[in-house]
């Protein structure tokens, strides 16, 4: 039986072909765009606090809500949905609907001056009242509904979301037709140092598990392993640096050469330097298939031409690629500088 | 979580049999089912004999799993949320006002600045404003005796319109009893007040007026300073745990946040804010607040905000 399978083959060319079609790697904006990403990937987004990270996660989701067409328009986008967990609980859709609001006026070339106003944030108001430019109050809403989102507030609750999210992912298929693309996680750190206090609480118990940053990101990384398995996506997940801002200071070096010099992760790039301490434990660090650092530039660049952005940098460690990208952000999203 | 034993009375597939079958696995509770994996476990069921009705109970256990996260809600649902219940209310104090509209329900703003740069006076100008104007609570916790009534009936003076000067004294006392003022002085203190406070605003679960609008810790570090001592780790668990429950209460109740903090030298004798990278990442917006010398002429910029770019800045004046 079993050798009558194997002379089979696997798949048929035609089923091949629908996989490998849908498995198409992703096109996504910046910083995302210099390597091919597939469903099954790992990115994490590696910076201080600060550096723009829920920013290009939620870039990377407006063009996964959108659709590919609609009504005639091209607007590019996956049209799939995207699962957004919240660790941080600072998630503001507002953000997110102003993007999205961004994308379809851009797509819709009605007007390339548009004046978002900056100054009035009379926030909420400002959703229902601004469309001076039309923009399509349905492809908006739809896109919008394909935007799930949990917030977590401990670890226990993230484990809870994630052991019910494969029976709600398929529920959510069902619902809308297509499936998710991108887990998104904000962020995998959140709750490292609850975590790792909770160690010395162990309750007694032979064969207990206690709750511990060992145990639960071992949870995580099967859980999300399995769902994986029955939903392929592509997994983005930030990461704060938690353990001091470690780029380039003779200081900071000092302290860590007593260290075990792994735990010490630096990208050298003509002078720049972006660096961090990894401190997720190995179960998650193996986990991870892609690897993007960021941080914001003190770069004067800022001065000449961009005035009113802040500049970050980005730039792939992991698979590593001696690059370093200029980001600004503006209303519109994410956007390389050269 | 609740042990397995307490859930058998809701739930009698959840029977002696099965606990049984789950102590031998180490489970006793809710929370070990979190920490193991369920597909191991079914494998064992299936060895039993009994492995139906075990299974059940797995299931059974799931669905109270599934009661213990937050909700799911997609982008339009949280958008109606935020336009419903998440509204913007304004300070009186030119600098936030200006900046970003006032402070937001459902966010944590921290304001950050050298001692004596104003501060304490915005925390306490925005109290009263918002304890006037939105007849809401203010709970306001107080760590360094830094909290003025003479100030709060100040800046209720100010905002008094004229022609009601000769009710002012019932107006200026409705105000006044509006402001809860607690003096808290170590952090298991102020933990003590937060908890009670939620669960004060769950069993109450109010709405419109006299609910509590705004939350403010001033100063947040004074409390967190002292325990980040030693190894750091218990020191940094409770901070980040203060934080979330500052998000939490924030988020699900729809009251602002406001809170302090100071600076410290960093490298090379800049300032910097205290409390390090973790809490960096607990405040929604980071505003940082800073005198010129002698005058009483104050700049507030912006150094973190969810959804504005960081660096815009503005001046304001804080009246004697």
């Amino acid at each position: 039986m079993a050798l009558k399978a194997w002379i089979n083959g696997d798949e048929s060319a035609k089923e091949m072909l629908g996989r490998v079609l849908t498995e198409r790697p992703f096109l996504l904006l910046p910083p995302f765009h210099r390597v091919p990403l597939r469903v099954g990937n790992v990115v994490e987004v590696v910076g201080p606090s600060h550096s723009a990270k829920t920013e290009i996660l939620m870039q990377a989701a407006v063009s996964c809500i959108l659709p590919k067409e609609w009504n005639g328009v091209h607007y590019g986008g996956l049209e799939h949905l995207v699962m957004f967990l919240d660790l941080d609980c600072r998630f503001d859709i507002l953000r997110l609907a102003q993007l999205l609001k961004h994308r379809i006026v851009e797509a819709n070339g009605s007007n390339s001056n548009v004046n978002w106003d900056e100054n009035d944030v009379g926030v909420w108001e400002d959703i229902k009242k601004e469309p001076k430019i039309a923009y399509d109050e349905d492809l908006f809403s739809t896109s919008m509904r394909r935007f799930l989102y949990v917030r977590c507030y401990n670890s226990l609750e993230f484990l809870a979301t994630l052991k019910t999210l494969c029976h709600r992912l398929q529920k959510e298929r069902e619902a809308h037709g297509v499936s998710v693309h991108i887990l998104m996680i904000d962020s995998i750190g959140a709750f490292y140092w609850v975590d790792r206090a909770s160690t010395s609480l162990s309750l007694g118990g032979t064969n207990r598990k206690s709750l511990s940053l060992q145990s639960v990101s071992e949870i995580v990384v099967m859980e999300i392993q399995k769902l994986l398995l029955v939903h392929p996506m592509l997994v983005l997940a930030t990461k704060p640096t938690i353990l001091g801002d470690n780029y380039s200071t003779s200081g900071s070096k000092r302290k860590w050469s007593s260290q075990d010099s792994s735990d010490l992760r630096t990208v050298t790039s003509g002078s720049q330097k972006l660096s961090y301490r990894e401190y997720m434990p190995p179960v998650w660090q193996s986990f991870v298939t892609h690897r993007i650092l960021v941080r914001a530039s003190d770069d004067d660049l800022a001065n000449r031409r961009h005035q009113n952005y802040s500049i970050y940098l980005s730039e792939w460690s992991f698979p590593s690629l001696n690059f370093l990208d200029k980001l600004i952000v503006r209303d519109a999203g994410v956007f390389t500088v050269s | 979580m609740a042990p397995l034993k307490s859930l058998e009375r809701d739930y009698p597939i959840i029977d002696s049999n099965f606990q049984q079958f789950c102590a031998s696995h180490g489970i006793f509770s809710v929370e070990d089912f979190l920490l193991h994996d369920l597909y191991v476990l079914v494998a064992f069921v299936e060895q039993q004999s009994t492995s139906e009705r075990l299974k059940q109970g797995i299931t059974q256990v799931l669905s109270i799993i599934d009661g213990q996260h937050q909700p799911w809600l997609n982008g339009m649902e949280l958008l109606e949320d935020g336009r419903q219940n998440k509204h913007v209310l304004s300070t009186g104090c030119e600098g936030i006002d200006f900046l970003q509209g006032g402070l937001r329900e459902g966010q944590v703003t921290e304001l950050v600045g050298p001692s004596s740069s104003g501060k304490t006076q915005v925390c306490l100008q925005a109290a009263s404003n918002i304890a006037k104007k939105y007849t809401g609570n203010v709970v306001y916790l107080d760590t360094c005796n830094s909290f003025s009534p003479q100030r709060i009936a100040h800046f209720i003076d100010q905002i008094l319109d004229p022609p009601f000067k000769e009710a002012k004294c019932k107006v200026l006392q409705e105000v006044m009893s509006s402001i809860l003022c607690h003096s808290v002085f170590d952090i298991f203190a102020m933990l003590d007040v937060l908890y009670q406070l939620e669960s004060n605003l769950i069993s109450q679960m109010q709405t419109g007026d006299g609910r509590v609008r705004l939350l403010i810790v001033d100063s947040m570090s004074s409390l967190i300073t002292p325990i980040l001592g030693g190894s750091g780790l218990h020191g940094r668990a409770l901070m980040v745990s203060s934080g979330f429950l500052l998000k939490k209460l924030a988020h699900e109740h729809n009251v602002a946040v406001l809170v302090t903090n100071h600076m410290v030298g960093g490298e090379g004798g800049t300032l910097k804010p205290a409390l390090g990278e973790s809490w960096k990442s607990i405040p929604h917006v980071r505003l940082l607040v800073s005198r010129d010398h002698g005058s009483n002429i104050c700049n507030m910029s912006i150094l973190k905000h969810t959804s504005m770019a960081s660096g815009k800045a503005t001046r304001f004046m804080i009246h004697g």
